[in-house]
């Protein structure tokens, strides 16, 4: 575009030159020809309404599971999003601030890593094609788990024992 | 062929010079080194020129047409006319209260012309989705329930079930009618 500051030497501006041989005539078109041609309107991004969870529907509601799973879909596509734009941020901090990384992105590090394990708590593990049914249950066996052994992480207090043991 | 019935006479009466001297009537045969006797015998003077196949630059040509006039040209045009002339949408937040139809959320404009005028709304398609999920469930609940209750049936075998299957007595009034005539033709 135009707005590139000049270069600060001979060569680079000779360089330069080279460049708009090319570019000069397509920016002249773009901006003479095609821009003010183009007519002025407007496009959205879609907002979905939340419908009931998966832990709010009847077990014989195929309707409301169907929206569930329609849910959970568009859901996962966005913290998919949201894990890649904060993966992205440490990474563009590490390009930009090594050597010393280690120090300054070390916020960004951890921010990370929050969201992955909160990505992995909820989606992982379920395969490809894992439904909301597989997350839900998912769900409640990290909760039956985390009651016995406590938090994930710190290990398992013995052999596993079922209630109706004793 | 032609060729072949002067060549043979060629071979058994006449001299070279004698044929060279008529195959120069014909300077293109001439060139090729083609040597015909046309003189007796043959099937008379050859009017269609021997030439090496020329299909495949008539196939080339065939295909240049077919992909460029007919394929890259006019899309060329249309998708250049709805890229300078139309031009890309800009993104905008959701005026309130306004509910933007489904084509309205694409950004490109021969995608908007193929969501609006070629393709369902994608709600229109989830509520069909949706409305045969919920029809095949009741379908297969009414049909587990059966089964139940059959099973049930027959464990218990205390209930009436009535399996006979219903007969319509109209074919049977109408052979009924065909045999009487046929008996009364008959005689005894």
């Amino acid at each position: 575009m135009g707005d590139t500051p000049r270069a600060r030497n001979a060569l680079f501006r000779f360089a330069d030159g080279v460049m708009n041989v090319v570019e000069s005539p397509v920016i002249w078109f773009r901006e003479k020809i095609v821009v003010p041609n183009q007519n002025d309107y407007a496009w959205y991004h879609q907002k979905f309404r939340r419908v009931p969870t998966i832990d709010e529907c009847y077990t014989d509601d195929p309707v409301c599971i169907q929206e569930a799973q329609q849910q959970f879909k568009r859901d996962k596509f966005v913290d998919n999003e949201i894990l890649s734009i904060l993966r992205r941020r440490f990474e563009d901090c590490v390009l930009y601030e090594s050597p010393d990384h280690e120090v300054k992105c070390k916020h960004i590090w951890e921010q990370y890593n929050e969201g992955a394990e909160n990505w992995f708590m909820k989606y992982g593990d379920i395969g490809a094609y894992g439904r909301v049914q597989d997350a839900y249950m998912k769900q409640k066996h990290r909760m039956i788990w985390e009651r016995r052994h406590g938090p994930v992480g710190t290990g398992m207090k013995g052999p596993v024992v079922t209630e109706g043991d004793h | 062929m032609a060729a072949w019935s002067s060549f043979r006479k060629a071979v058994w009466g006449w001299s070279p010079q004698n044929c060279i001297a008529r195959s120069q009537l014909n300077d293109f045969n001439a060139a090729l080194g083609v040597q015909k006797c046309m003189m007796s015998g043959g099937h008379g003077p050859r009017y269609m020129p021997l030439t090496p196949s020329r299909w495949q630059w008539h196939r080339f040509k065939d295909m240049a047409h077919y992909y460029f006039m007919i394929g890259l040209i006019p899309v060329g045009l249309i998708v250049f006319y709805a890229n300078v002339f139309i031009g890309p949408a800009k993104l905008a937040e959701i005026p309130e209260g306004y509910e933007p139809k489904y084509w309205e959320y694409h950004r490109h404009p021969i995608t908007r012309f193929l969501a609006r005028y070629l393709l369902p709304s994608p709600q229109q398609d989830y509520e069909k989705f949706l409305h045969r999920m919920y029809e095949e469930d009741e379908k297969a609940k009414i049909r587990k329930l059966e089964k139940k209750i059959r099973l049930k049936m027959a464990e218990r075998r205390d209930y009436q079930g009535y399996y006979a299957r219903p007969v319509d007595a109209k074919y049977h009034r109408v052979s009924k009618e065909a045999a009487d005539y046929l008996e009364s033709l008959r005689g005894d």
